[in-house]
């Protein structure tokens, strides 16, 4: 599944991409994120309960930056599980507009669901992703316009 | 509509032909059955099973510490620990290998990856929940066309050098020559692209087990839901024995109690099993297993999923010439069919149907993919139902072709009764049958002329209305052991009868009842044969320490087959009274004959014995010289299969707008040879025509692109309830099986089998003016409404 879209955040560049490559920072903002352990600067794990429809999984997930260009482009690959399902994700976003803001930034993710939610949930698995992704976005925008 | 048998005994004896009240039912409306997950043992442990989210992958590593820190659970068993004891690998009942626990690569979604073994169903479950594998996508094949390209990667490299392909056999049968010649030569030729998609039985209980090794007495007792419990026992011992396990078939024993549906799910062998006799081995405990739905959806053995490209060739008149079919068989990462030996494809090659034509030629060719075992059963097992959907589909588009009535199109190629026994151009010998009085009585049940004059009026006001027919040929009763066997054992079938000196009786067979009311049915073949009152008669199967050896009942086989071994044995004891009723009426047993019951003197008719004075005699004064007591066993070997019919017709109504399909009626007529009991073949009748209902209309296992199955849950998985499920029109005729002792031919999937060619051709037949030629099944509401809004007819 490929998800993309374009945010407008009223905040400096620098300040915005500082925000979003700090995986403390970035996961406080992800909906059901339980834990964030950093393994070293270029990887760390999320622990986070996700619910789609009527199931909820938790779900143990391994980041990785695969490519950091300061200050405007980043690529991060996901994986991990959950008992019977696994999901394995690519994101990639691209910063522009002015130093002092407003930040655009483009996004992508292409998300691949293996196993039972993929099964169960794929017909809930859209909404799912844009509610959860629609969340992330208010809540980085509240964190740095605010 | 039926033609009768007349009962040669009285209803209180309730032989052949008498509606007997099944003898299991009281049990069962009582709530009193036992399934298998109400079998509970002192000191049990439960087992549950880690699965693989991926369709394929390497397994890096797995970690199941967090798992053993859970309170309650006491072990986990991954592959590396069985690789250990070689239990890693198992056979399937095809002779191909499967997995009990992947080494290093997982091969489908679902598969089991690990064993946690605990003191309650609980903690199991939370320590499958707690054991981390750490996984390594792989690339994944689901369609078996891709997977047979020259550049697809090797599914199963395990095979040997000569085997690194995806390919796993070709089969064929017929004489591709003069098929050719026919189809050539013919005025008239049709080709037609048709999927048998993938279905799964979703029998209500799913499986499970209970394993009981007691390692004091060195004895297994493994409680399960088996259709073949033998079968199971010598596949045990073998796999135990070749991982060096004192575990003997001796001290094996396979107990199965009530089964809450088979329809061929329950014949393989399963991981679960494997896994929860190893674990009680290691443990010294019993360990249960039973499946949830989602496991029993995703992960056991699928049926059909059948490519099938057909040709068929006639002359202008519509006479059949030729028959050439090319088969893609998907059959998931191994071959786990139970199809006998020398048949791969089980009996597709009775794709001739019931038509009489010279040339024929067929080929399959099976194929690995990243899905569960597939090809397996659902109420059909040797691929009757996909030949039968073939030849139905391409007779009705035949007699579209050419404008022809497709009942008038089936009249004129029937076989007719006087050419049986009738010789295939593929090789199979039809016992009997009387295909146009079938589809006659079908006919004149639903007033076919009638429909026809119906259906013209509504497509003037351009409703759609469509009329379908089947007129199908089972075969089942495998099988004669020149031919027939699986894993090398023949598949013969049997029945011991003993007869208690109070004239009450014990009968144990060798195959297992799992719906069938075979504690009814074969009763009332003793009755009939010995006189004795079906009452006073029990029957005993699915414990293989004390019934003989069977192949169990799947593909129809039980009456065919074991019911066959129960008349003979019931002849071997008739035989025996003959003798102890000589001695008792001082009288030659030459001079004796049998009637009702007794042994009375010719031409003196006040000098007889009853069965039960015999029986009793048998152990009280027994004639110097004989053996006391009156037993008997048969071991039967059928000396062909036989050759249930049937003719189908199925009136539809389509909704414009939706596409949905509503079957308006069905009319079945079957012909079963003789009827033991007419209630419980009608009730077989009904559940097999709700079965063939459902894939046609409703029942489909999808897989995406990643190999996730998308049917995991009943939510997916569309079964009929008996709110969709229409009202079933039967009737029957008897045309007897010649070879059978009993005349009887099965009747156990002949439903299954002949309704979804007649529901799928009504459907057609409703959308032929529109330019529709064929839609697969099964037929949902989006698709019909697809092709409606293609041709305009929906918005």
């Amino acid at each position: 599944m490929l998800f993309s879209g374009t945010v407008q955040i009223d905040a400096p560049r620098a300040r915005t991409w500082a925000f979003l490559i700090d995986p403390d920072k970035v996961s406080s903002c992800g909906p059901g994120v339980e834990s964030v352990e950093i393994i070293d600067a270029a990887n760390f794990k999320v622990r986070a309960k996700v619910g789609v429809g009527f199931i909820s999984a938790k779900f143990v997930v391994n980041m990785t930056f695969a490519e950091l260009t300061a200050p405007d482009k980043a690529v991060i690959k996901a994986s991990g599980q959950a008992p019977g399902s696994a999901v394995d994700a690519v994101g990639s976003m691209l910063l522009s507009g002015p130093p002092e803001g407003p930040t655009t930034m483009d996004w992508s993710a292409e998300v691949d669901i293996s196993g039972s939610l993929a099964g169960v949930g794929a017909r809930l698995m859209e909404g799912t992703a844009n509610k959860i992704v629609g969340q992330t976005f208010d809540c980085i925008k509240a964190k740095l316009e605010g | 509509m039926t033609i009768e048998m007349e009962p040669q005994t009285t209803p209180e004896v309730g032989g052949m032909g008498h509606s007997v009240k099944r003898k299991e039912d009281p049990r069962f409306i009582q709530g009193q059955g036992e399934y298998i997950d109400d079998v509970n043992l002192p000191g049990q442990l439960w087992l549950d099973i880690v699965r693989s989210p991926y369709a394929h992958a390497k397994i890096r590593s797995i970690d199941a510490s967090e798992a053993l820190k859970i309170p309650g659970v006491a072990a986990v068993i991954t592959g590396k620990d069985l690789e250990g004891y070689k239990l890693h690998w198992m056979p399937t009942l095809a002779g191909d290998m499967q997995m009990v626990l992947p080494v290093d690569t997982v091969m489908y979604q679902a598969q089991e990856v690990a064993a946690v073994i605990a003191t309650s169903r609980y903690a199991a479950a939370d320590g499958v929940a707690a054991v981390y594998v750490d996984y390594e996508p792989l690339p994944v094949i689901v369609d078996p066309f891709e997977a047979l390209k020259p550049d697809a990667i090797v599914l199963r490299p395990d095979k040997g050098p000569d085997k690194q392909t995806n390919h796993i056999w070709h089969w064929e049968s017929g004489d591709e020559a003069k098929a050719d010649a026919a189809l050539a030569a013919a005025d008239v030729t049709i080709s037609q692209d048709i999927y048998i998609p993938r279905i799964h039985v979703a029998s209500i209980e799913t499986c499970g087990c209970v394993a009981d090794w007691d390692p004091v007495r060195e004895q297994l007792t493994l409680h399960m839901t088996s259709q073949a419990p033998h079968a199971i026992r010598t596949v045990l011992a073998l796999v135990a024995g070749g991982a060096g396990l004192p575990i003997y078939e001796h001290n094996i024993r396979v107990k199965t109690h009530d089964i809450g549906g088979g329809f061929g799910g329950k014949v393989p062998v399963y991981p679960g099993y494997v896994l929860a006799v190893a674990a009680s081995f290691l443990t010294g405990k019993p360990v249960k297993w039973i499946e949830d739905r989602s496991e029993n959806l995703q992960a056991d053995s699928f049926a059909r999923d059948y490519h099938i490209h057909a040709e068929m060739g006639a002359t202008k008149e519509g006479k059949i010439t030729g028959l050439k079919v090319k088969t893609i068989a998907d059959h998931g990462y191994t071959d786990a069919a139970a199809d006998p030996s020398k048949f791969p494809a089980g009996l597709f090659n009775v794709i001739t149907g019931s038509y009489d034509f010279d040339n024929a030629f067929v080929e399959v060719d099976g194929v690995y993919t990243n899905k569960p075992p597939g090809g397996v059963a659902y109420r059909c097992s040797f691929r009757v139902t996909e030949a039968v959907h073939a030849i139905e589909r391409m007779v009705d588009i035949l007699a579209h072709d050419i404008g022809k009535d497709p009942a008038q199109l089936r009249m004129e190629n029937f076989i007719q009764p006087e050419q049986f026994p009738y010789t295939t151009p593929t090789g199979w010998e039809y016992d009997s049958g009387n295909y146009g009085a079938a589809l006659t009585m079908a006919m004149e049940m639903i007033d076919y002329e009638g429909l026809r004059k119906e259906q013209a009026e509504k497509r003037e006001r351009g409703e759609l209305m469509g009329i379908g027919i089947s007129s199908f040929t089972e075969i089942v009763g495998a099988g004669p052991s020149h031919t027939f066997d699986i894993l090398g054992i023949k598949m013969f079938d049997s029945c011991e009868i003993r007869v208690h000196p109070t004239g009450k009786v014990l009968a144990r067979i060798g195959v297992q009842t799992q719906g069938q009311g075979h504690e009814t049915t074969f009763a009332q073949i003793i009755a009939e044969e010995l006189g004795f009152p079906v009452s006073d008669i029990k029957i005993e199967y699915g414990d293989t320490d004390t019934a003989p050896y069977g192949l169990g009942t799947y593909a129809s086989r039980s009456t065919p087959v074991a019911g066959a071994a129960t008349a003979i044995a019931a002849r071997k004891i008739k035989e025996k009274a003959r003798h102890l009723a000589a001695h008792l009426l001082e009288a030659s047993a030459d001079d004796l004959e049998w009637t009702n019951g007794k042994w009375s003197v010719k031409g003196s008719p006040d000098r007889f014995k009853t069965i039960q004075e015999i029986a009793f005699a048998a152990y009280t004064n027994h004639p110097q010289g004989m053996e006391a007591g009156l037993e008997a066993v048969d071991y039967y070997d059928p000396p062909n299969l036989t050759f249930p019919f049937g003719s189908y017709i199925c009136v539809v109504d389509i909704d414009k707008g939706t596409g949905q399909v509503t079957v308006r009626r069905f009319v079945a007529v079957d012909d079963c040879g003789n009827i033991i009991n007419p209630m419980i073949v009608d009730g077989q009748i009904h559940g097999g025509l709700t079965m063939g209902f459902a894939p046609a209309l409703y029942e489909e296992i999808t897989y995406d692109e990643r190999g996730n199955n998308l049917a995991g849950t009943f939510m997916d998985y569309l079964l009929p309830t008996a709110m969709e499920t229409p009202a079933w029109e039967t009737g029957k005729t008897i045309t007897p099986s010649p070879h059978h002792p009993i005349g009887a031919k099965g009747v156990g999937e002949s439903a299954t089998v002949g309704a979804p060619p007649a529901i799928a051709n009504a459907v057609v037949d409703a959308l032929w003016h529109l330019g529709v030629r064929n839609i697969d099944i099964p037929m949902t509401p989006q698709k019909v409404w697809k092709i409606l809004h293609e041709k305009g007819v929906a918005p």
